[in-house]
C-alpha cells in the first residue's frame, strides 16, 4: 500500500480518508444487475466493490443432501483474483471457506427456509475489490440480492464493522485500520426486528469498549438500512409506475 | 415497537421486514407474518389495508422464488421414458423460467382419459412437453397431460433429431419422412415455451 502507517487519526481527529471516527465511507448499492440470476445486488462501500447474485429455490443435487422439512442455503464468498494488490489465486482459500459460513450463518436467521422444503437456494458473492470490511459488505448485498429474488423474508439483514484504531472507537473500518488498528468488530442486524445475527470479535477491547463499538456499528447498520431500502424501491418501486 | 401512522394507507411500498401494524387492530394476510404481535412484511410489496374486513396483506411486486405447487401448470423435457413412467425436466413454473430445474413424473395412468398401454407412444427424451402438477407425494412432482391443452408442445425425431411435423393424427419427420407417436397438446408445433 502507498499509504504510509504513520498516524492513522490526525491531531483534528479525522481518519486516513477524513472521515469523521463515526463516520461510513460513503456507499452505492445498486438491486438486479444481473439478468441471469434470479436476484442480484452491487454495492460499492469506499473502495470495497461485491457483487452478490441469488440462484434458486432449486432441486438439490444430489439429492441426498436435501432436507425434508426446510431449504438448504449455500453461500460462496470469493474474491477476485484482482481484487487486492497482491494477486489473489482463485482457489478458495481457508479465510474464503470461512466467510462463506459466516455470510450465510448471518443472513439465514432471515429467511424463511422452512416454506421450501428439499430445495436450495445458492448465494454468490464476489469481490471485485477488497478494500476491509468486505464481509459486512458482502451480507448487505447478499441480503438485498435475496429479496430481489423474491424469497420471502423477516428482514433485511445489514451489516457495519467498528473496531479501535489508536485508542479511538471509529466506525466502517478500511484495509489500512483494519490491519493496523487493534480491534473489529462485524456486527450483521435485522434492523425492524432489532436482532444481531453476527457479532465477531477480532483483536483486544475493554468491556467498556467493545458495548461502545457494537452500539456504533448497530447505528452504521441502521445508516446502511436506509440506503438498502432506497436501491430496492429505485428498482420496484419506479420501474412499476413508468409501466403504468 | 411502534408503527409510525404515516405507513397507515394502502399501496405504500414496504420491504421485507417492515411493520404494518399490530394483531390487536388487523388479521395478517398473505405476504405477512407475525413476530411478537406486529405484522410485518415478508416480500418487496404495496401494503393493501382493508379496513372493512381489518385485514392487512401485501401484494408483491417481485415475482421470484417459485417452486411447483398442486395445480401449477409447468414446461419441461422429457429425459428418461420407461414403460409405465417418465421423467421431465421442468425448466419453466407459469410464466416464470427457473434457473435451476425441478423433476416431475409422468405415469402412463396421467397421460389420457382413455387407456394408454406404452409410455413410449405418448413422449420420447429431448421432446418439449406441457403438464400440471397434481401431486407432491413421495417427495416428487407427481404430473398429468390430461387435458388437450397439455401435452408434448416440440417433439424431435428419434431417427435424424428434426422438429417433426403435424401429420393427421400423427406426426412426421420432416427430413427423414418417419412417422411418430406422441401426446401432443393443441398448440403442438406453434406454442411458445
Ligand atoms: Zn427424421
Amino acid at each position: 500500500m502507498s499509504q504510509k502507517t504513520e498516524k492513522l487519526i490526525d491531531k483534528k481527529g479525522l481518519r486516513l480518508d477524513g472521515r469523521k471516527p463515526d463516520e461510513l465511507r460513503p456507499i452505492k448499492i445498486e438491486v438486479g444487475v444481473l439478468s441471469n440470476a434470479d436476484g442480484s445486488a452491487y454495492i460499492e462501500q469506499g473502495k470495497n466493490k461485491i457483487l452478490a447474485a441469488v440462484y434458486g429455490p432449486k432441486e438439490l443435487h444430489p439429492k441426498h443432501m436435501a432436507l425434508p422439512d426446510r431449504m438448504v442455503l449455500r453461500c460462496r464468498y470469493h474474491m477476485a483474483p484482482f481484487s487486492v494488490q497482491e494477486r489473489k489465486s482463485p482457489a478458495p482459500s481457508r479465510r474464503e471457506i470461512e466467510l462463506s459460513k459466516v455470510i450465510r450463518e448471518a443472513i439465514e436467521p432471515a429467511i424463511f427456509v422452512e416454506y421450501y422444503p428439499r430445495t436450495a437456494i445458492d448465494v454468490f458473492v464476489e469481490v471485485l475489490q477488497a478494500d476491509g470490511s468486505t464481509r459486512c459488505t458482502s451480507i448487505t448485498a447478499a441480503s438485498l440480492a435475496l429479496a430481489d429474488a423474491g424469497v420471502p423474508m423477516r428482514d433485511l439483514v445489514v451489516a457495519c464493522s467498528a473496531g479501535k484504531v489508536e485508542d479511538t472507537i471509529v466506525l466502517d473500518l478500511m484495509d489500512a485500520e483494519d490491519k493496523v488498528g487493534s480491534a473489529d468488530v462485524p456486527v450483521a442486524y435485522m434492523p425492524n426486528l432489532g436482532v444481531i445475527t453476527l457479532l465477531q470479535m477480532d483483536g483486544i477491547l475493554t468491556p467498556e469498549e467493545f458495548e461502545k463499538a457494537v452500539n456504533l456499528a448497530i447505528e452504521g447498520c441502521k445508516k446502511i438500512y436506509a440506503l438498502q431500502k432506497e436501491a430496492l424501491k429505485a428498482k420496484y418501486v419506479s420501474v412499476k409506475e413508468v409501466e403504468e | 415497537m411502534s408503527v409510525q401512522s404515516s405507513k397507515r394507507n394502502s399501496g405504500q411500498p414496504v420491504l421485507p421486514g417492515e411493520p404494518l401494524g399490530v394483531i390487536e387492530e388487523f388479521v395478517p394476510d398473505a405476504g405477512t407474518y407475525v413476530k411478537d404481535g406486529v405484522i410485518h412484511s415478508k416480500i418487496v410489496g404495496r401494503s393493501l389495508l382493508d379496513l372493512l374486513n381489518k385485514r392487512v396483506s401485501v401484494f408483491p411486486l417481485v415475482h421470484g422464488a417459485r417452486v411447483p405447487k398442486v395445480g401449477s401448470i409447468v414446461i419441461g423435457q422429457v429425459s428418461n421414458v420407461q414403460t409405465q413412467i417418465a421423467t421431465v425436466r421442468i425448466f419453466k413454473i407459469g410464466k416464470k423460467l427457473l434457473s435451476g430445474f425441478f423433476t416431475g413424473l409422468l405415469h402412463v395412468s396421467d397421460v389420457h382419459l382413455r387407456f394408454v398401454e406404452s409410455m413410449f407412444d405418448i413422449c420420447k427424451p429431448g421432446d418439449i412437453i406441457r403438464a400440471k402438477v397434481i401431486s407432491e407425494k413421495n417427495r416428487a412432482y407427481h404430473l398429468t397431460t390430461k387435458d388437450k391443452s397439455l401435452g408434448v408442445v416440440y417433439a424431435f425425431c428419434s431417427q435424424c433429431g428434426e422438429v417433426l411435423e403435424l401429420k393427421g393424427r400423427g406426426l412426421r419427420c420432416p427430413r427423414c419422412g418417419k412417422i411418430e407417436k406422441r401426446k401432443t397438446a393443441i398448440d403442438y408445433g406453434i406454442g411458445i415455451i
